[in-house]
């Protein structure tokens, strides 16, 4: 990743109607080779920054830039170097090889190179044997796949992916992630939303939580899941289940010394907490289990997962009052 | 070497979208139109005066009414657009809107002009064709050209507004049946025509074409003709600014 800006948003802003905004206040840099995630629920606006950041989509407040230039007077030249997958599908009605083909044409791709490149996505795309067919007569997986494909049959500085893993299967979504990734390496600037958090976190350079249309966090995965209110979790396992009266005496003795601890799970024989201070709150389970004659099977601190750290920061801004649909 | 963006489009409306066997229902349709209503009509409807036989008045209303058929092939491809995210996909990569309408535009006029051609060849074994003057030929291309300019821009525009397949078809279907039905292509305007029918025939953009192309193929071009050109340049500046207007404003939400 390099340091130069690709794209840029300051307070960017849209409203579908007037006061009803579906993207608010976003501030946002995106660099060079750089992979950003763009997290959040259904409605949260994700589509919306996509659009806005393509050109499909004025901003009503604030600004933004594309390659240096205000996105209000963002043209072909600018569009020339983006590429776009859609979460809607988009096809042409020729067959998968000649949507491949009519798209790189579209794009004023030489001939010879469109034919090779064609034959290249569809070898890595998987999609050969139905080179033939009309896309949609696709499953909905060689559909999605297509719509990658044909996307990557142009050059480009930026591309832009809108859930483009959704309905693939394991095996064909972590090559295609690993195809992407090495195409960041060489100076391609993804932009990558997803539902699907651990995706995100293998692949995302750093990572955008969009909440009621609004930007609630930014940053590294690792950097995310750290900050998350700088909790970890305690994970501890006895030997025997515990009694209700020892079950009873433990939530007495951890809201007693740890407070601020926050249950996250627990069964009969099974705690786990995620606390602050997870050190601190190991030796009182330890010093607990040991006075009532309980023996720790297993006890282990962890970092939260990103979609640990996407849940809590999602469910704290829960009540947000301007929250709004993304009417996309 | 690198074509005009305008181009490029043009050369995808006609390769995508359309099917064979639509396009051969769409140009069929008023061919054969020709052929079984020109022989099973003018037996009865006999010689129709300066016009000549059924026949020969049908073809030059068939050949002004596939401004029409030009018009529906585009609305669909655009329709489609829509429907398949092809319109949001497109104007995020190298294309302006007005370039992706423009070739919408001419690609309604090229299926228009390829339909006139149609009608042509299939009236040709059966009333002949006139020989006619450049300036008679121009001015059937040009009333073609601005009617499908029209017919285009209303369906574009209607097609930027209208959200679901089932009523832009439905739209589209009665809009075409009521223009082709209630305008002189199958018939004349006679003194015992209804008022309010004559009236209605009248204010069909439609009606104008038909009886421009009948009169340059009768030789009888004069300034009724030119009014009339100047009435359907009217009317398509005005379609073609509400299909500028309506694709400014053109949002991406769903279709169904």
């Amino acid at each position: 990743m390099s340091d130069v800006v690709v794209a840029r948003a300051t307070g960017l802003g849209f409203a579908y109607r007037p006061g009803e905004f579906a993207v608010r206040n976003l501030d946002l840099e995106l660099h060079r080779g750089e992979v950003f995630g763009l997290l959040g629920r259904n409605g949260a606006g994700k589509t919306t920054t996509v659009r806005l950041l393509t050109t499909l989509l004025p901003p009503t407040e604030g600004t933004g830039e594309l390659f240096g230039r205000d996105l209000r007077h963002c043209g072909r030249a600018e569009r020339e170097r983006i590429g776009v997958v859609l979460q809607s599908e988009s096809l042409d009605f020729v067959t998968v090889e000649r949507n491949l083909t009519l798209y790189a044409f579209l794009w004023s791709v030489p001939r010879e190179v469109a034919k090779s490149r064609a034959e290249e996505m569809l070898e890595l795309f998987e999609l050969n044997h139905v080179r033939r067919r009309k896309p949609w007569a696709l499953s909905g997986g060689e559909r999605r796949r297509f719509q990658v494909a044909r996307e990557l049959m142009h050059e480009m500085d930026l591309l832009f992916l809108d859930e483009p893993t959704v309905g693939l299967d394991a095996l064909t979504r972590k090559r295609i992630l690993a195809y992407l990734a090495a195409r960041a390496k060489r100076g391609l600037s993804i932009v990558f939303t997803t539902h699907i958090l651990h995706e995100a976190d293998e692949l995302c350079d750093r990572i955008g939580i969009l909440q009621g249309g609004r930007l609630r966090a930014t940053g590294a995965p690792a950097d995310l899941k750290r900050e998350y209110r700088g909790s970890r979790f305690v994970e501890a396992e006895f030997d025997r289940p515990v009694t209700p009266e020892e079950d009873r005496d433990l939530d007495a003795m951890l809201a007693r010394r740890n407070p601020e601890f926050t249950q996250v799970a627990r069964s009969a024989a099974r705690v786990e907490f995620r606390a602050p201070d997870a050190e601190g709150l190991v030796a009182e389970l330890a010093a607990w289990t040991a006075s009532r004659g309980l023996r720790l099977v297993r006890i282990a601190v962890r970092e939260p997962t990103l979609e640990e750290a996407f849940v809590g920061l999602v469910a704290d801004g829960a009540g947000l009052e301007d929250d709004r649909e993304d009417a996309s | 070497m690198r074509l005009p963006p305008v181009l490029r489009l043009l050369v995808r409306n006609f390769e995508s979208n359309l099917d064979v066997i639509t396009l051969i229902v769409m140009f069929g349709q008023p061919a054969f139109l020709i052929v079984v209503l020109g022989t099973m009509f003018t037996p009865i409807v006999g010689n129709l005066g300066t016009s000549g036989s059924y026949t020969s008045f049908l073809v030059p209303g068939m050949i002004a009414s596939q401004m029409i058929t030009g018009a529906v092939l585009s609305g669909r491809i655009f329709w489609l657009d829509r429907r398949w995210s092809m319109v949001e996909q497109l104007f995020s990569g190298p294309f302006r809107r007005y370039e992706y309408l423009a070739a919408l535009l001419l690609t309604t006029l090229t299926f228009a002009l390829v339909g006139v051609g149609i009608m042509a060849v299939v009236a040709l074994p059966l009333v002949g064709l006139p020989l006619l003057s450049p300036l008679e030929l121009l001015d059937i291309l040009g009333t073609i050209g601005l009617g499908a300019i029209f017919f285009g821009g209303l369906l574009i525009a209607l097609g930027c507004r209208i959200r679901s397949a089932n009523l832009y078809f439905t739209i589209q279907s009665v809009l075409q049946y009521f223009l082709v039905f209630i305008s002189t292509v199958y018939y004349p305007v006679t003194s015992k025509t209804p008022f309010v029918l004559r009236a209605i025939v009248y204010a069909n953009p439609l009606t104008y074409a038909a009886n421009t192309v009948r009169d340059a193929f009768r030789h009888h071009f004069g300034p009724g003709d030119v009014i009339a050109a100047a009435i359907l340049a009217g009317l398509s500046a005005v379609t073609f600014t509400l299909a500028v207007i309506a694709f400014r404003s053109l949002d991406f939400g769903p279709v169904q």
